[in-house]
């Protein structure tokens, strides 16, 4: 990829505009519809440029002390999350970045944050617990410990919480908090992600596996033989295609007919260093990957998940964040260095 | 990125009441112009504004496979994981375990984890030891004697409160367990910075550096002396000291340099493995046989020497002349003769503790694959028992040398600078629990070209 530079894209990406935030980029979203791009940085500021131009709208800095380690735009993208080493959650104005909420949640790192599909309650952990939301920023209800730090966490629609710890994935009523689920296994998950109809729920595992669970069954299988730790999911909208990283392939299994178990994966090969993120377009077989190497690609997948390369995008340094506009027409992609680029993205 | 650009970590383990706490605050308060970020364990008493102080829960994490090597800190993974983005960074970190943590998930969790490596690089481990307690803690856990074997320095903490006869013989018992790690004395943790941050303990050359004999052979005697004799008879003279028998071995026509000082040690350790003939004082000592000279009575002792043409004679004795006031004297009167060259060795220790630990020195080149095929089944078989070991290797065909460290059965390793004129060999430290020292000499051996 030598032949690539930042303003330089290739094949379905389309050169757009690049900017930069003031540290190592954590976390980016779409909000008011695409019209704007927020980004979070690990010096705890928050900047929203204009979609189409990448000129600033507003930014804010060191709004969490020690620094920020999550952000999440709501569905309606009219509200932005985030959380930092400071114990705190904010809530923000995607328009014009006012502070409307201050929640703090005492001494911790609140690690992470997510919105229900309908956008109405958010959910976030700090250490072991799990603290969830409306989307005043009002209270609902909280969990007791897990039996370690939560590790990852996702909605399922707007029904159920996920968390991920060592050694289980937990799954609670959205309304009532209530465990409704519990699915053991003896490793230490680092990352999840579940299938649309929260079906699938997929973990990464610190020995280099990928491990999953049919809820509806409560069967589990393993995929093991990656290089590195998964710490890269993605479902595609469909829930029949899951990538994952763990190394510097991007390994794809197929949900289709009986599969994945006893089908072999596509095997997408093009980075030289390990898979950092990964990102379906909002609808179609159409996947983002990130790398430590900077690259970004864009791949057109089949239905068994093998794939084509058709764009690539490079970056300064390790790529830490990818997305998608919602109309799928361009994707952000920001990097360790703290740089931001937006692509437009051709139909090849 | 290459190690140099990976941020250095240094582990600091020790028992409660060790002096942990206070050697942190030390470190912490001391200008040395660097950002430090401290990940500790035990809440409270650390506070210093200039440094980043993160509490961590420890969270060890087992792995599906039931491998304890593959154990890791998963709430270090976290915390680094995110401390590392930052562009303002630390220009090291210290963690701190709990005083009855097993060191090896810390340390593995420096190896096994991808992101992590990438980052970080183990820089050292230090252990404190309460030198009035350790004795009694040996005895009772294995974390304690872990943390010695995995120690790259090993801190003997508030030696106001033992004697020094003591602190010798604890030293002895903790280098006996781990050979490689610099022994330091401190009353109130009072040490330098520079002993416990930037110890480069990947790097041997640095621990050459400081202790020159660490990879020295060990040998039955402490010491020899060289005396240039005409002919006639001679008595060795010994007052009381610390022993009622002493071997010894007096070599003929002994050289003063040092490869005839090493040339004579290396004959004396072949007449050492024989039995010693015991000899009363007033009787002669034969020259190239193993006596041992009977100290019991009160008092000096003398012994006779004979000597048939001028020569150099060695005396290789199981103690230092010191330590007996030994002198050597011509029978007929007359002043001590002073020895023209003497010189002291590492002695044996006695190796009672399960744990212990060994080096290989080796010159000449090794052949890559079957140093992998040896290395991969002793891990494989002994890893679990295998702590720490490092060292570098001269691989056939390569122009630099190697260098490598482990934890476990985890192995880490990277090129290091070119040969040049320097000898090619390899150096390679072990320490662990109940190793076969035979098997695994003989094992590397093997894989020499």
């Amino acid at each position: 990829m030598s032949s690539l530079s930042p303003d330089d894209p290739k094949g379905c990406l389309r050169a757009g505009w690049y900017s930069t935030v003031g540290d190592y980029a954590i976390a980016c979203g779409w909000a008011c519809g695409g019209d704007l791009l927020v980004v979070g940085d690990a010096a705890g500021g928050v900047s929203a440029f204009e979609g189409n131009s990448g000129a600033l709208r507003w930014s804010s800095a060191e709004i969490h002390k020690g620094g920020l380690l999550a952000m999440a735009v709501s569905p309606d993208g009219n509200l932005v999350a985030t959380t930092g080493q400071d114990g705190r959650v904010l809530l923000w104005a995607a328009e014009d970045g006012e502070r409307r909420r201050e929640i703090d949640l005492g001494k911790g790192w609140v690690e992470h944050v997510a919105w229900s599909s309908d956008g109405t309650k958010l959910a976030t952990s700090i250490s072991r617990k799990v603290y969830v939301f409306d989307q005043e920023g009002l209270p609902l209800w909280n969990s007791e410990d897990h039996p370690s730090t939560v590790s990852a966490l996702a909605w399922v629609k707007s029904d159920e919480v996920a968390t991920a710890c060592y050694g289980r994935a937990s799954f609670f009523s959205a309304s009532s908090g209530e465990l409704l689920q519990k699915l053991e296994w003896k490793g230490s998950l680092v990352s999840m992600v579940l299938s649309p109809d929260g079906n699938v729920v997929v973990c990464g595992s610190q020995d280099n596996s990928v491990h999953f669970w049919r809820r509806s069954t409560g069967l589990d299988s393993q995929m093991s033989g990656y290089r590195g730790k998964p710490s890269a999911l993605a479902f595609d909208s469909k829930g029949t295609l899951l990538a994952t990283g763990g190394g510097e392939s991007v390994t794809v299994w197929s949900f289709l007919g009986d599969g994945p178990e006893g089908t072999s994966p596509g095997v997408l090969n093009l980075h030289v260093l390990p898979i950092t993120k990964l990102a379906f377009a909002p609808r179609g077989r159409r996947l983002a990957s990130g790398a430590r190497d900077g690259g970004v690609i864009i791949w057109e997948l089949e239905k068994d998940g093998a794939g084509t390369a058709t764009g690539a995008a490079i970056l300064e340094e390790l790529v830490s964040g990818l997305s998608w506009r919602p109309d799928g027409r361009a994707l952000a992609g920001l990097d360790a260095s703290g740089q931001v680029s937006v692509w437009r993205v051709g139909s090849r | 990125m290459d190690a140099q650009q990976k941020v250095p970590v240094t582990i600091l383990t020790g028992f409660l009441g060790s002096g942990k706490t206070t050697l942190l605050n030390r470190i912490l308060s001391e200008e040395h112009g660097k950002r430090i970020a401290v990940i500790e364990n035990e809440y409270g008493e650390v506070g210093i504004d200039q440094a980043l102080v993160i509490n961590a829960d420890e969270e060890i994490f087992e792995m599906s496979n039931g491998c304890i090597c593959c154990t890791v800190r998963g709430d270090l993974i976290r915390v680094l994981g995110n401390l590392m983005k930052r562009r303002d960074k630390f220009d090291y970190v210290l963690v701190e375990t709990t005083g009855l943590a097993d060191p090896g998930p810390v340390a593995q969790t420096f190896f096994m984890d991808d992101e992590i490596r990438e980052e970080f690089q183990l820089d050292g481990i230090v252990t404190l030891v309460d030198a009035a307690h350790i004795e009694q803690q040996l005895g009772r856990s294995d974390e304690s004697t872990e943390q010695i074997a995995f120690a790259d320095v090993l801190v003997l903490n508030k030696t106001d409160l033992s004697d020094s006869e003591g602190l010798d013989k604890l030293e002895t018992r903790l280098r006996g367990m781990n050979r490689m790690a610099r022994v330091v004395r401190s009353e109130k943790a009072d040490i330098p910075v520079d002993t416990v941050l930037n110890l480069s303990a990947f790097d041997l050359d640095q621990v050459l550096e400081r202790r020159p004999t660490f990879l020295e052979p060990e040998y039955p005697f402490e010491w020899t002396g060289v005396y240039d004799l005409q002919p006639g008879r001679y008595e060795l003279s010994l007052d009381e000291g610390p022993d009622l028998e002493m071997s010894l071995v007096v070599t003929k026509d002994q050289g003063t340099d040092d490869a005839s000082l090493r040339a004579g040690a290396e004959l004396c350790v072949r007449s050492y493995a024989q039995p010693a003939l015991p000899v009363e004082p007033g009787s002669s000592v034969a020259l190239g046989k193993h006596v041992s000279l009977q100290l019991q009575a009160t008092g000096r002792k003398s012994f006779g020497l004979e000597v048939s043409a001028p020569m150099q004679v060695g005396l290789y004795a199981q103690h230092t002349a010191e330590e007996f006031a030994l002198q050597v004297l011509p029978a007929s009167g007359g002043e001590a003769i002073a020895p023209c060259a003497e010189r002291i060795w590492v002695a044996q220790h006695e190796h009672d503790d399960e744990v212990g630990s060994f080096a290989i020195e080796r010159s000449g080149d090794v052949d890559p694959n079957r140093l992998n095929t040896w290395l991969s089944s002793l891990l494989r078989e002994s890893g679990v028992d295998i702590f720490r070991m490092k060292g570098f290797l001269s691989i056939a065909g390569q122009p630099n040398r190697y260098v490598f460290q482990g934890v476990h059965m985890l192995f880490d390793g990277q090129e290091d600078r070119a040969w040049g004129d320097e000898p090619r060999l390899n150096q390679l430290v072990f320490i662990g629990r109940n190793l076969d020292e035979e098997a695994i000499k003989n094992g590397f051996d093997a894989c020499l070209v």
